[in-house]
């Protein structure tokens, strides 16, 4: 401690310079957490299936492809099924096109029993499976839009022929999921005029254990039917739709590591030149007794200092931000309940320690390594 | 008298490129305790290797260095370093003040490697400062300061563990007339008054005259004419 003093003044010995490093290092900090925070946000999208005992049965043909109402009956009778839960994506939006978001048909009264991590108020559950045009909301959605229970609302179509016209009957509560809509499977139907097709099943199973067992037995059922089908898990299921992203996370986590790397680059530059200013006070401290690991150790200390400061200003710069900037709404429902999560922010902080140990090791080494009477020549 | 520095054929050669290149050729020398030494001689003759040696931060190619009965140029680098923390004091032509530090935080550098806590830290600082006469500006830095001040500040550094030695390379060489007669004034008495043995380089045949004896170098050799003090006892 009794050397922090020469640290931080050595910091800011050259303000402009230190000022414009703390302001790159934080831009830099700041762009990376903020694409780490995306990827974790999509890990926690397909995370949020993980555990849950339920199988989603969809077409082996596409996604798009349609199962009969049929298929139902006869998951229901395989041994370790519990319930069954018909559910169709709609893909229609509010008002305008960039107002999209998640929205779904599903069997009102077959949701709280398959989906019971959702919770939801049990009047408002009632309410909304006491109306064929009701609909539950995620509270993202409802302050995105501004939305209360009992308001009307019509959703324009973009797949089916219709435009969804619904009342909020209440807002579930789900860890992940914030910002979906679910409405009556019946009105859907009702308006597709019995289509009698839904693109997936999702399946509760008593036992977890038994979850590849029952798949495979689903799977091997409709096999031969003109509708054969595709049986995954939760997780599996969400995977599949962070796929067709493309390879998303790969992109991001090379725009990161590129960006870490001229940081370090840039923040070497940095260091070289101060470490360079400095050979003849280096040289005054070892002739006066400062061993060579202690120059070194103070050197390494500022320099990672510089670069902490720096990232914590971008990471803290960013969780600021994005707490009043509504990401969500910015980016049409692409990122709800977007944040600079907890260790996103810790794996950042080290990396931008990490960052001025790298870039001010070869310097630091470099300065401390040269002789006494090297460093005082000019002067001795 | 007690030698408490003892050179015993020094050579010294530096390696420019591919040549080597003589600096000091079988120097002999002892320096008395409490003496105050001026080390003059022309450009190239070792008189600044020589204060280096005797300083510790650099190493003779061949023969010893013994101060206080220590061969010193034996000493493993962490351990020169540890002994010239206790034994030397610097002061330099250019001052060599670290600039984001004042005047007390200069001077406090070297003990900030003892094992003295703050209280007693502020109070060796505060006497240093006070024999140079700039206690009333512990607190200007190094560019708030004249170069007499400056280079006081660096003595006080010097002085401020209460080395065995000083050291001085040209301490007068950046100062107008004035500023350099304080100066020797300054190194005069910490010599008389504090007993502080002192070895100088200088150009400045006025500022080797207030040292108590002078050596002159030729070609990394004392010079004809002078003399190591046994036989300038023996001449007395």
């Amino acid at each position: 401690m009794k050397y922090f003093k020469l640290i931080r003044r050595n910091l800011f010995r050259n303000p402009l310079r230190a000022v414009l490093t703390l302001a790159l290092i934080a831009f830099i900090f700041f762009f990376v957490s903020t694409l780490l925070s995306i990827l974790q946000l999509f890990d926690r999208f397909e995370d949020q299936g993980q555990g849950a005992n339920r199988l989603v049965v969809q077409s082996s043909i596409s996604l798009a492809n349609a199962l009969p109402y049929a298929h139902e009956q006869k998951l229901r009778e395989i041994p370790g099924v519990e319930d069954v839960c018909k559910m169709q994506w709609i893909g229609a939006y509010y008002k305008d096109k960039k107002n999209f978001f998640a929205n779904f048909a599903v069997d009102h009264d077959r949701m709280g029993s398959v989906f019971d991590d959702y919770k939801i108020d049990p009047q408002q559950m009632k309410d909304f499976q006491n109306d064929r045009q009701g609909c539950i909301v995620g509270p993202d959605l409802m302050k995105r839009f501004g939305w209360k229970i009992g308001d009307r609302i019509t959703l324009k179509r973009q797949i089916f022929p219709y435009d969804p016209e619904l009342t909020i009957r209440g807002v579930y509560h789900h860890p992940v999921n914030t910002a979906a809509l679910y409405y009556h499977m019946d009105y859907h139907q009702l308006l597709m005029n019995n289509f009698g097709q839904v693109n997936t099943f999702w399946i509760k199973i008593k036992d977890p254990s038994k979850m590849a067992a029952i798949s495979q037995q689903i799977d091997a059922m409709f096999k031969n039917s003109e509708y054969p089908t595709e049986t995954v898990t939760e997780k599996q299921f969400q995977a599949s739709f962070m796929a067709m992203m493309g390879n998303i996370k790969l992109l991001f986590g090379s725009i990161c590591t590129c960006a870490v790397f001229m940081v370090i680059l840039l923040a070497a530059i940095t260091m070289s030149m101060s470490a360079r200013e400095r050979v003849t006070e280096i040289a005054v401290l070892k002739a006066i007794g400062f061993e060579r690991p202690l120059v070194m150790t103070l050197m390494l200390t500022e320099f990672a200092l510089l670069t902490l400061l720096g990232g914590a200003l971008g990471v803290f710069g960013a969780k600021l931000l994005y707490m009043i900037v509504p990401m969500g709404q910015i980016t049409q429902g692409f990122l709800v309940g977007f944040t600079i999560f907890p260790a996103t922010m810790l794996i950042a902080l080290a990396a931008s320690g990490l960052v001025g140990l790298i870039a001010g090791g070869l310097p630091a080494i470099n300065a401390t390594r040269m002789s006494v009477v090297d460093g005082l020549r000019r002067v001795v | 008298m007690e030698a408490l520095v003892e050179i015993r054929d020094v050579h010294k050669v530096y390696r420019r490129d591919q040549f080597d290149v003589p600096v000091l050729n079988g120097l002999t020398l002892a320096v008395p305790k409490g003496d105050f030494l001026a080390l003059m001689g022309p450009s190239g003759s070792g008189k600044t290797t020589l204060l280096n040696l005797i300083a510790g931060i650099d190493r003779p190619t061949r023969g010893s260095i013994v101060v206080e009965g220590r061969e010193i140029s034996r000493f493993s680098e962490s351990a020169l370093a540890s002994w010239r923390a206790r034994h030397i004091g610097f002061i330099f032509q250019m001052y060599n003040l670290i600039p984001v530090l004042n005047a007390f935080e200069n001077v406090e550098l070297p003990l900030l490697l003892t094992n003295l806590n703050k209280k007693q830290r502020r109070e060796h600082v505060e006497t240093a400062l006070s024999i140079v006469a700039l206690a009333d500006r512990m607190r200007h830095y190094p560019r708030q300061l004249s170069g007499g001040q400056e280079q006081r500040v660096a003595i006080a550094r010097a002085i401020v563990t209460d080395p065995t030695i000083l050291v001085a390379d040209e301490p007068t060489g950046d100062l107008d007339a004035k500023n350099a007669e304080e100066t020797l004034e300054l190194l005069h008495r910490l010599n008389t008054e504090f007993e502080k043995t002192i070895v100088m380089v200088t150009h400045d045949p006025k500022a080797a005259s207030r040292a108590k004896h002078a050596l002159h170098l030729e070609k990394g050799q004392l010079a004809e004419g002078s003399y190591g003090y046994e036989e300038q006892a023996a001449g007395a």
